[in-house]
């Protein structure tokens, strides 16, 4: 409160220009997206100067493409990191859910069909996690480490291990085409998550629903001394979660054009990382799906850069690994329990 | 009748700690039910197994007839708690945490996906709260910010956003002041007015006495009397409270109550008063401030006025000056001249021998002189209107040319000292100087009977001059007083101080260790041009 009084009589003096500079840089600041987006710019630029292959409209079609189901499925988990909780097995469902689309598809079901079992094979997931969760109210932690483990299984059972290929285009075209506006052409994956991002954040911004997801996580017991439900709230939250994960698991399926039973092996770490350096705190309470979608950005196009700059593989993991850490540190130092 | 509640042997405990064992009550529509008990008898329990939380580890609770299962939402029955400490959305703000489970919002599909409408939820919000005597500079603040007695009543807010059928009150009135105390107590009257059941716990009898139709006493847990506020008796009920009924036990913490209750009450009227008081000084020091500020601006205007007569004071002497100017040049162009005319004409008459005789010539004689003598005169009368040396040759010539005229007339020893590199200043305050030396000198004459007269002028700076008359006389009286002198009639050092003022200067008067004045005159002038 006295600091801000000091800076502020301190710019009483300067131009008005500068003041309303300052004022802009404290917003940007102050905003939980600011991380990811300041990321986001740098190794964005610094790829751009040291590459020449990463400003290619090729490229960066490419990567948005890549980053677009890690993005969707980030929205969901958003939520469920919202509310206080966490959801592990969304690889898990994503490989899931684009296995049984494509079994469903090679049994000769319409194309419609196939994606409506896929979605809601996922959507079953969650709802399964967040009946245990809310009503049982056992730890989310364990929970959906136990479903993660299920889903994966059954992906195995179903195929023996093999990967199901020969799926048709009808299907494939999902992932797999283009859709041109003018000059630039947007990979309708990417489409598809920023129209859900548009959703996303008006169900989370503007409705009931949306306010009390946020109030869950900060304040529970308020809801429940006012007479919320509480539990149908969380249920709420994981299905959804489920369910987008899913439809991002369809979107990777179509463009793989392979249902592999090890497909997105390790993709919950990507989706948890892409939520936190977005600005979500895993305490609880914030976040936003602009901050998810520059973070899942973040995170791809770093990907990206190491393999442009020619990084062995294996300290691709452990730089993403470093990465996360460094977020999840940020994360407690500005709301945790130290802060509290 | 069925009861709108009925409690059967309700028992809940903590780990290993039994909170309530075995109670059993009912509350009718309309009624309100008094709970009370000491910290630790289970009032807090009893509201938090009601809300439907917590399940009990035994006995059974209906509502209107129905058996309740836990968990189950209060809310959906139309059962509102206030609990002792208020559970609010700290991100959210005042009106949204008011309808917080209750938000007024644009019907899109189910009660999930509605758009809260805040303006109307804001209205709302802003005509509960008044009915409270409660009001935020905005009802967008976020409750983290507020005290906990604002917190407390947005929690009592909350409770009246919907008609409600049983209202448990979990004595809230810990966080609260003495008036909203009040207000609670009167809000659950008049709840009761309008058909809603009450449950009311309070620490405090005398809010039991207040409202209650009847009290129920809790002693650890247990059920252990339940009397009708009517035919209540302080002492038993206290008796109750406290488990025992052994007089020599019970009077010390009867007495010890009395006095609590008092003296919270005292302390809660001091503060009332010292929030009066508060406010009071704070009105008062506007008002000083507001003094002040007058007072300030009435200076100032004084000083205007001041300002404004020393300009009219100077603007006065000026034109003084110009027609004393224009006066002595009238004299001396006109009248001298006409004056010598007149003479060479007599003298013309008297060369004319043939026409006058010698006794005419004789009186011819003594007119023209005696008109010599006129045009003498007259020519020092022109001198000290206007000093006629000033104009041209300047301040120190005209200085000299004075003071040995002076010295002449007056027959006293004259001494001036002028500096060498006095050089020219302008015209006002040349004159204003040798103003200053004429009265001074006039006033030597007058008053002071001295033999020697020392006048000096010099520079003490570049930018100021020093100038000084000093006599040999018997000095000032001891009851001297400058402000004294224009009541007798004497102008003279007044007309000095008033110059020197008018200058920017400063003047002092003195007696000398040796006898006689000291007047000393400094001056500051504009720099010169040598």
């Amino acid at each position: 409160m006295d600091d801000k009084a000091i800076v502020s009589s301190q710019v009483g003096e300067t131009p008005s220009l500068l003041r309303s500079g300052r004022r802009l840089w404290r917003m940007l600041v102050s905003r939980h997206e600011f991380s990811a987006l300041v990321l986001l710019l740098v190794v964005g630029t610094f790829l751009s100067l040291r590459t020449n292959t990463f400003l290619t409209s090729n490229n960066l079609s490419n990567v948005s493409r890549a980053f677009s189901w890690i993005a969707i499925a980030a929205f969901g988990e958003s939520m469920a990191i919202i509310i206080g909780g966490i959801d592990l097995s969304v690889g898990a469902v994503m490989a899931l859910a684009g296995l049984i689309s494509a079994l469903c598809l090679r049994a000769g079901y319409a194309v419609p069909l196939a994606i409506l079992a896929g979605l809601l094979t996922g959507g079953l997931v969650g709802w399964v996690n967040g009946i245990v969760v809310g009503r049982v109210r056992l730890p989310p932690f364990i929970v959906t480490l136990a479903t993660m483990s299920i889903a994966r299984g059954i992906t195995f059972a179903l195929t023996g291990g093999w990967p199901v290929r020969d799926l048709p285009a009808g299907f494939r075209v999902l992932g797999q085409s283009d859709l041109a506006l003018g000059s630039l052409s947007l990979p309708l994956p990417t489409l598809f998550m920023l129209g859900l991002s548009v959703v996303m954040s008006l169900l989370l911004g503007h409705t009931v629903l949306g306010s009390y997801i946020f109030t869950l996580g900060n304040s529970e017991r308020a809801l429940l001394v006012c007479g919320v439900d509480v539990a149908q709230i969380k249920v709420m939250a994981y299905t959804l979660c489920g369910l987008l994960t899913a439809l991002g698991g369809l979107l990777m399926t179509a463009r793989l054009g392979v249902a592999a039973p090890t497909a997105a092996t390790g993709y919950e770490l990507d989706i948890i990382a892409g939520a936190v350096i977005g600005g979500t705190s895993l305490f609880g309470g914030t976040g936003s799906i602009l901050g998810v979608l520059l973070g899942a950005a973040a995170m791809q196009v770093l990907r990206n850069g190491l393999v442009l700059l020619g990084f062995p593989a294996y300290f691709q993991t452990v730089t993403i690994g470093a990465l996360i850490l460094t977020a999840i540190l940020l994360d407690y130092w500005r709301k945790g329990p130290a802060r509290q | 009748m069925e009861p709108l509640l009925r409690v059967v042997n309700l028992s809940k405990s903590f780990g290993t700690l039994p909170a309530l064992q075995q109670v059993s009550f009912q509350v009718q529509a309309g009624e309100v039910v008094g709970f009370a008990g000491q910290s630790g008898a289970g009032k807090s329990a009893l509201a938090m197994v009601l809300v439907g939380l917590y399940a009990p580890n035994e006995g059974e609770v209906y509502f209107a007839g129905r058996r309740l299962e836990w968990p189950y939402r209060a809310r959906a029955l139309g059962i509102e708690v206030i609990h002792q400490a208020p559970d609010l959305a700290e991100r959210l703000d005042v009106s949204s945490n008011v309808f917080l489970g209750n938000e007024i919002g644009w019907p899109l599909v189910g009660k999930w996906l509605q758009v809260p409408r805040r303006r109307q939820m804001d209205r709302e919000a802003a005509r509960i709260l008044a009915q409270l005597d409660v009001h935020f500079s905005s009802l967008r603040e976020r409750v983290a910010n507020l005290s906990s007695e604002q917190r407390q009543m947005v929690a009592i807010a909350r409770t009246m956003t919907r008609p409600a059928r049983l209202i448990i009150v979990d004595d809230p009135a810990l966080l609260l002041s003495y008036a909203y105390q009040q207000k609670l107590l009167s809000l659950i009257q008049t709840w009761q007015q309008q058909g809603t059941a009450i449950i009311f716990s309070s620490n405090n009898l005398d809010h039991l006495l207040a409202v209650t139709d009847r009290i129920i006493v809790l002693h650890r847990g247990r059920r252990v009397a339940e009397y009708r506020t009517d035919e209540a008796d302080r002492e038993e009920i206290i008796a109750a409270l406290v488990g025992t009924t052994d007089h020599q036990q019970l009077t010390p913490i009867l007495w010890a109550l009395d006095s609590y209750y008092r003296a919270r009450e005292q302390a809660e009227k001091l503060h009332h008063q010292q929030t009066l008081l508060e406010r009071d000084l704070a009105a008062q020091d506007t008002l000083n401030q507001e003094l002040i500020e007058q007072l300030a601006e009435q200076v100032n205007a004084l000083d205007r006025a001041n300002a404004a007569l020393q300009d009219a004071q100077r603007r006065l002497l000026t034109e003084r000056e110009q027609e004393r100017k224009h006066l002595s040049r009238e004299l001396h162009d006109q009248v001298i001249q006409d004056l010598l005319s007149v003479n060479y004409e007599l003298e013309e008459v008297e060369a004319d021998a043939d026409v006058t005789a010698a006794q005419e010539r004789e009186r011819l004689k003594e007119i023209r002189g005696s008109i010599r003598g006129l045009v003498g005169d007259l020519r020092h009368i022109c001198g000290s209107l206007r000093p006629p040396t000033i104009d041209s040759l300047g301040l120190g010539a005209a200085l000299q040319s004075y003071t040995q005229d002076w010295a002449r007339r007056t027959g006293v020893t004259m001494t001036l000292h002028l500096d060498a590199d006095l050089g020219r200043l302008p015209e006002p305050i040349e004159l204003s100087i040798f103003r200053i030396v004429q009265e001074g000198l006039n006033n030597v004459r007058k008053h002071a009977r001295a033999s020697k007269v020392q006048v000096a002028l010099k520079r003490t700076s570049p930018r100021t001059l020093l100038i000084s008359i000093a006599d040999d006389g018997q000095g000032l009286a001891e009851d001297f007083d400058l402000a004294a002198l224009a009541g007798a009639g004497h102008y003279g050092l007044l007309g000095i101080s008033e110059r020197v003022a008018l200058l920017g200067g400063r003047l002092k008067l003195q007696n000398q260790a040796s006898g006689g004045v000291l007047i000393q005159v400094e001056i500051p002038h504009p720099r010169v041009a040598k």
